[in-house]
C-alpha cells in the first residue's frame, strides 16, 4: 500500500509539473510574435543542406524584404498529408512548398496549390528551356523552377574490379553485370529502385530510353521495355523492390548490392559519413533508343491556402535569383536551372558532380499530366506482373492500357 | 550432476537464452553509434567494438534536434498517461459492473475501433485537430495520442476491474462504508497493479507514437519525428545514435518502475 | 428511470470516455467504410471500389499473407512470451535485473525495431555473419524476400518488439492465481506438468484470450515493419490500404481497410467460439 501510494504520487507530481513546464513555454512562445510577416516554407533536405540554408540563403532574404521565414524540414509525402489536412480544416499552415517535382501532379490535382499562371514572368530570362515548363498542367503554371535533380548510379569499384566488369553503358552491358555477379556470388547484386511507393520514375526511364511512351503503355517501346525487364529481373537483387531513396544508401554502404542509382546527396552520406571512397557513380546506361534519365529535384510553389501570396512571390523571385543558385551550386553542390548559373566544383565530390551534370543533359521530366498517381500504381502493377508473376507481355499491358484509357477518359 | 543440478542448469541456460535475445538487438544499436564507419559498413561487421569513435554522439548531442523534441516526447507521454488513468480508470470500473450485455457490447465496440488501420482514421482525425488550432502545441498531440491509448488502456483495466470479485465490495457496504469509500479503499487499491502497468503501456505508447505527430507537428518535433528524419536524410550513424537516445529514457524508467510492478497487492487482498 | 437510478454514478463515469472514442474513432471509421462503397468519381453507391481492389495483382494472396503473418506470429509470440513469464515467475537470484531486460525493447519505436531488423538481417547482416562464423553457410543468404523467409523474419521482428508487453500481461495473470490453488493440488499428488496443464492453463484462458486479441489486431494490421524489411515482395492487406490512401483514392484505401477489419472480426468470432468458449468476460459472478 505504501509503495503504491508512493509510486501515484511520483506520478502525478512528475505529470503536474511538466505540464505546468508547458503551460509556461507555450504562453511564452505566443508573447514573441510580433508585426512581420512570417512565411512558412517547407523543404525537405538533409543536416548539411539546412545549414546553408538556415546560415548562408535565408538571412539574406529576411534582411532585404523584411519578411520572415519560418524554414521547417517536412518530406514532400508528408507535405501532401499535411496540405490536406490544412484543406479539410480550412486553415493556412504553409505557404510555400519546396516539393520533389515527381510528387507534384498529386498535389494540384487535389487542388492543394495555387494557380501561378498570372505570376510566369518571374522564372527568369535564363531558365533552361525544359525547366520553363515544368509544374504546367493543363495549360496552367502551378510551380515554378528551383533546383534540378536527377538520379546517378552508384557502383562499387572493388567489386567490379575483383569480377573484371565496368560500370555499364547499354541495357546488353547491365544485364551482363547483372549476370556476372548473379553467377559469382549466387546472389543478385545489381539493384533498382522498385519500391512501389516511388513515383516508378526508373520504369518509365526503361520505356522511355526502347522509344516507348508510357502514357500509350503497350506501343512498341513500352514491350520491348517490359520484355527486357522481364529478363533482367530474376538477376536483380530481391532489394531492388525495397529500395527507397534512404534504403539504398545502406544496399551500397553494406556491399549489399553493387550497382543501384540514386539520388546526388546519397554520396555525402555512402563516401562523406560512411567513408565508402571506393563506392563511384556515373551518368548510367543508354536504352535502344538512346539514354533518358527522369527529372526530379524541387520546384517551388505556393498554396492555395496562404494568404501571403505577395510575400511568397518575392521569396519564390529571390530563391531563383543568381546569386542564390550559385550559392546553392557552390555550398550544397546543387546544379542549377538557370544557364548563367555555372560553376567549378572542386573536391572529392567533384567526380559525382560530373556524373549528375551529365545525367541531367538526358534528362525529361515525367509526363505533366493529373494523373500521374494513378499511373504510377498501374506501372507498379505491371512490373508486378510481368517481372513477379511472369505473365505474358502483351496481353499484360494491353489490360493495363485499356485501364489507363479509362482513367485519362475519367480526367478529362 | 544429479538431476536437480541438471535443473537448476537448464534453467540458468534458457535465462541466459531470454536475456540475450532480448539484449543483444539493443546492444547491436548501441554498437553501431560507438563504432568506426568500416566495422559496420562491409560485408562481415563485427560483433564488438574494436575502435571506439564517439563522433556520433557528439555531432547528435550539439546538433541541436535532441533537447526540445525530447522535452516534448516526454510531457506528452506523461501528459496521455495522466489523462488516460483519470479518463479510463473509472469508467473501465463503472463497465465492469454493469449487466454482461452491455459490457459485452462495449467491450466489443472497444475493440471494433482498434481493428481499423491507422491510414483510414488518420487524416479526418488531423483535420478535426487542425480545425481547433492544436497544431504544435503539446495538449493537441496529447489529445490526439488519447484517441488510441483509451481504447487500449480501457481493455486492460476492464479485465483488471473484471477480476475484483462484487463480494469483496459488498462486504465493504456491509461494514457500513459508502460507495466512495469503498471505491477508494477497497476496489482501487487492489486494482493498481494492473492500472500501473496499463499506465505504463500508454506512456510507452504514446512516447513511440508517430503517425499523430507527424500530421499535428510543423515547427515542433519529437523524438520518433527527429529519428525518422535521421532516417531517411541522415547518416547510418546519427541514425543509431539517436534510436539509443530514444530508448535510454525507457529503459531507465522501466528499469525503475518494475519495483512497482509486482502484484503482491492483488493476491493479498483477495484471500 | 429505475435503471438510470441504479447505475447514475456508473454513468457517469463511463461517458467522458465513450464520447470521446464515439467521436473520434467510431464516427470516421464508420465515414471510411461508407467510402469503400462509393465510386470514386461518381460518389454512388457501388461495388466497383471493391471489383477494382481484387483485380489488382496480388490482392488475393496479400489477404493470405495477412492471415499466415497472423497466426505465425500470435502461435510465436504467445508461446515465448508464456515461457518467458513462467521463467520470470519463478523465485530467482537477480530477477528483477532479468525482468528489466526482458521490458528493454519497450522503448523501441517499431521504426527503430525495423532498422535494426535490417541490421541483423540485411544480407551483409549480424545473422549471416553469424552462420558465416560457425561456417554454416559459405555465401550470404538473403532471408528478406518475399516467401515463407520472410514472414518468418518479420513474425520474429514483430516478436521481439512486443514480448515485453505479453510478458507482463502473462505475469499479471499468472500473479492473480493464488498459490493455494497449487498447493492443494500437489497434497493431491499432482506433478508440476499436470497443475500447469489442469491449473494454470485454464484459470489464465481470460489473459490469454486478451493478450491474443489484443496481438491480433496489431498484427492483422501489420504495415511498418514489412515495408522497411520487404517492400512490395511479400503484400499485405495493409499494404493496399497504404497505398491507395498514398495515390490519393480514400474510396480504395476504405475498401480495402473494410477487408482487414473484416478479417479480424472473424478471427475474433473464432477465436471467442472455438477456443475461448466464453471463458472471458462471462465471469460475472
Amino acid at each position: 500500500m505504501k509503495k503504491t501510494a508512493k509510486f501515484a504520487f511520483l506520478a502525478t507530481t512528475l505529470g503536474t509539473s511538466l505540464l505546468l513546464l508547458t503551460g509556461c513555454s507555450t504562453s511564452q512562445k505566443s508573447s514573441t510574435s510580433s508585426q512581420t510577416k512570417t512565411l512558412n516554407v517547407t523543404m525537405g533536405l538533409s543536416e548539411d543542406e539546412w545549414k546553408v540554408m538556415r546560415q548562408d540563403i535565408l538571412p539574406d532574404f529576411e534582411k532585404q524584404s523584411g519578411i520572415k521565414v519560418n524554414a521547417i524540414q517536412m518530406e514532400s509525402t508528408d507535405v501532401q498529408k499535411k496540405l490536406e489536412a490544412s484543406a479539410g480544416a480550412n486553415k493556412n499552415q504553409i505557404d510555400v512548398i519546396a516539393q520533389d517535382l515527381n510528387t507534384t501532379a498529386k498535389l494540384v490535382n487535389e487542388g492543394l496549390m495555387r494557380d501561378l499562371t498570372a505570376d510566369r514572368k518571374i522564372i527568369p530570362a535564363a531558365t533552361y528551356a525544359k525547366q520553363k515548363s515544368i509544374g504546367v498542367f493543363g495549360g496552367k503554371t502551378y510551380f515554378l523552377p528551383y533546383r534540378p535533380n536527377v538520379e546517378i548510379n552508384y557502383y562499387n569499384q572493388t567489386k567490379f574490379k575483383e569480377y573484371n566488369l565496368q560500370p555499364p553503358k547499354n541495357w546488353d552491358e547491365l544485364l551482363n553485370v547483372a549476370k556476372t555477379f548473379q553467377d559469382k556470388e549466387q546472389l543478385g547484386r545489381v539493384g533498382l529502385k522498385f519500391d512501389s511507393s516511388g513515383a516508378a520514375i526508373e520504369i518509365v526511364e526503361f520505356i522511355r530510353s526502347a522509344g516507348g511512351d508510357p502514357l500509350i503503355l503497350n506501343d512498341k517501346g513500352s514491350i520491348t521495355a517490359f520484355t527486357y525487364l522481364q529478363k533482367l529481373w530474376p538477376y536483380l537483387s530481391p532489394d531492388s523492390q525495397k529500395g527507397t531513396f534512404s534504403t539504398t544508401n545502406t544496399f551500397l554502404a553494406k556491399d549489399e548490392v553493387y550497382y543501384m542509382p540514386n539520388w546526388p546527396f546519397a554520396t555525402n552520406i555512402i563516401v562523406g559519413d560512411g567513408g565508402r571512397k571506393d563506392i563511384l557513380a556515373d551518368a548510367g546506361f543508354a536504352g535502344p533508343k538512346g539514354e533518358v534519365k527522369t527529372l526530379g529535384g524541387e520546384v517551388l510553389g505556393i498554396t492555395k491556402s496562404t494568404t501571403k501570396t505577395k510575400e511568397a512571390l518575392t521569396f519564390i523571385k529571390y530563391m531563383e535569383s543568381k546569386a542564390v543558385q550559385k550559392k546553392l551550386l557552390e555550398k550544397n553542390g546543387w546544379p542549377s536551372f538557370r544557364e548563367d548559373v555555372t560553376g567549378a566544383i572542386t573536391g572529392w565530390q567533384k567526380p559525382y558532380y560530373q556524373a549528375t551534370d551529365q545525367a541531367l543533359k538526358v534528362a525529361e521530366p515525367l509526363p505533366n499530366v493529373l494523373y500521374w498517381a494513378d499511373e504510377t500504381a498501374i506501372l507498379n502493377d505491371v512490373l508486378q506482373e510481368i517481372c513477379v508473376q511472369r505473365k505474358e507481355i502483351k496481353p499484360t499491358l494491353d489490360k493495363y492500357a485499356q485501364q489507363l484509357k479509362a482513367l485519362q477518359n475519367e480526367a478529362k | 550432476m544429479t538431476k536437480k543440478a541438471w535443473r537448476k542448469f537448464g534453467f540458468i541456460l534458457l535465462v541466459t537464452a531470454i536475456s540475450s535475445l532480448m539484449v543483444v538487438p539493443v546492444y547491436l544499436l548501441f554498437k553501431i553509434s560507438i563504432s568506426r564507419p568500416d566495422e559496420v559498413l562491409t560485408q562481415h561487421p563485427t560483433f564488438f567494438v574494436h575502435h571506439f569513435d564517439f563522433s556520433h554522439w557528439h555531432d547528435v548531442l550539439v546538433s541541436g534536434n535532441l533537447w526540445a523534441p525530447l522535452r516534448k516526447s516526454l510531457i506528452v507521454a506523461t501528459g496521455t498517461m495522466i489523462f488516460a488513468t483519470i479518463i479510463v480508470a473509472p469508467a473501465s470500473y463503472a463497465i465492469s459492473r454493469l449487466d454482461r450485455k452491455v459490457k459485452l457490447a462495449y467491450i466489443g465496440s472497444l475493440f471494433f475501433t482498434k481493428m481499423f488501420p491507422t491510414v483510414g482514421i488518420a487524416l479526418p482525425i488531423a483535420v478535426t485537430f487542425t480545425k481547433l488550432n492544436l497544431v504544435d502545441s503539446d495538449v493537441g498531440l496529447i489529445l490526439a495520442h488519447l484517441i488510441n491509448e483509451l481504447p487500449f488502456m480501457a481493455w486492460i483495466l476492464l479485465s483488471t476491474f473484471s477480476a475484483i470479485p462484487k463480494a469483496l465490495e459488498e462486504a465493504a457496504m456491509v461494514d457500513g462504508a459508502t460507495r466512495m469509500q469503498t471505491l477508494r479503499k477497497i476496489v482501487f487499491p487492489v486494482a493498481t497493479q494492473g492500472i500501473a502497468v496499463a499506465a505504463l503501456y500508454v506512456w510507452l505508447n504514446s512516447w513511440n507514437k508517430f503517425t499523430f505527430a507527424l500530421y499535428l507537428s510543423l515547427t515542433t518535433q519529437t523524438l520518433p519525428l527527429e529519428v525518422y528524419y535521421y532516417v531517411q536524410r541522415g547518416s547510418f550513424f546519427e541514425t543509431a545514435a539517436y534510436s539509443t537516445i530514444l530508448a535510454i529514457p525507457v529503459i531507465f524508467i522501466t528499469f525503475i518502475l518494475q519495483r512497482y510492478l509486482k502484484s503482491e497487492y492483488l493476491s493479498g487482498t483477495v484471500k | 428511470m429505475k435503471w438510470f437510478k441504479k447505475y447514475h454514478l456508473e454513468l457517469l463515469l463511463v461517458l467522458p470516455m465513450t464520447f470521446y472514442i464515439l467521436g473520434f474513432t467510431l464516427l470516421p471509421l464508420i465515414r471510411t467504410i461508407i467510402l469503400g462503397f462509393q465510386n470514386r468519381y461518381t460518389g454512388k453507391f457501388s461495388l466497383s471500389t471493391y471489383q477494382a481492389l481484387f483485380a489488382r495483382p496480388d490482392f488475393l494472396k496479400s489477404i493470405s499473407n495477412t492471415f499466415v503473418i497472423a497466426l505465425l506470429s500470435l502461435s510465436i509470440q504467445i508461446v515465448i512470451a508464456f515461457i518467458i513469464a513462467l521463467v520470470l515467475k519463478q523465485r530467482f537470484h537477480g530477477r528483477s535485473i532479468i525482468r528489466a531486460i526482458v521490458l528493454m525493447p519497450m522503448g523501441i519505436p517499431t521504426i527503430v525495431s525495423g532498422i535494426i531488423a535490417l541490421y541483423v538481417f540485411g544480407t551483409s547482416g549480424y545473422f549471416n555473419e553469424l552462420l558465416f562464423k560457425l561456417h554454416l553457410i559459405t555465401k550470404p543468404i538473403n532471408w528478406l524476400t518475399g516467401n515463407f523467409k520472410g514472414l518468418l523474419i518479420i513474425a520474429l521482428a514483430d516478436m521481439w518488439k512486443v514480448l515485453p508487453t505479453l510478458v507482463l500481461l502473462l505475469l499479471a495473470g499468472l500473479d492473480s492465481i493464488s498459490q493455494d490453488i497449487y498447493e492443494a493440488a500437489e497434497l493431491d499428488g499432482a506433478n508440476s506438468w499436470q497443475s500447469f496443464r489442469f491449473i494454470t492453463l485454464p484459470l489464465l484462458k481470460p489473459t490469454i484470450t486478451m493478450a491474443v486479441l489484443l496481438r491480433a489486431v496489431d498484427v492483422f494490421r501489420i504495415f511498418e515493419l514489412p515495408q522497411v524489411l520487404v517492400g512490395k515482395s511479400v503484400p499485405f492487406v495493409s499494404t493496399f490500404a497504404y497505398e491507395e490512401y498514398d495515390i490519393g483514392d480514400l474510396n480504395g484505401s476504405g475498401a480495402a481497410s473494410t477487408i482487414l477489419l473484416l478479417m479480424i472480426l472473424v478471427f475474433a468470432i473464432l477465436w471467442l467460439k472455438f477456443v475461448d468458449r466464453g471463458g472471458s468476460f462471462g465471469n460475472d459472478s
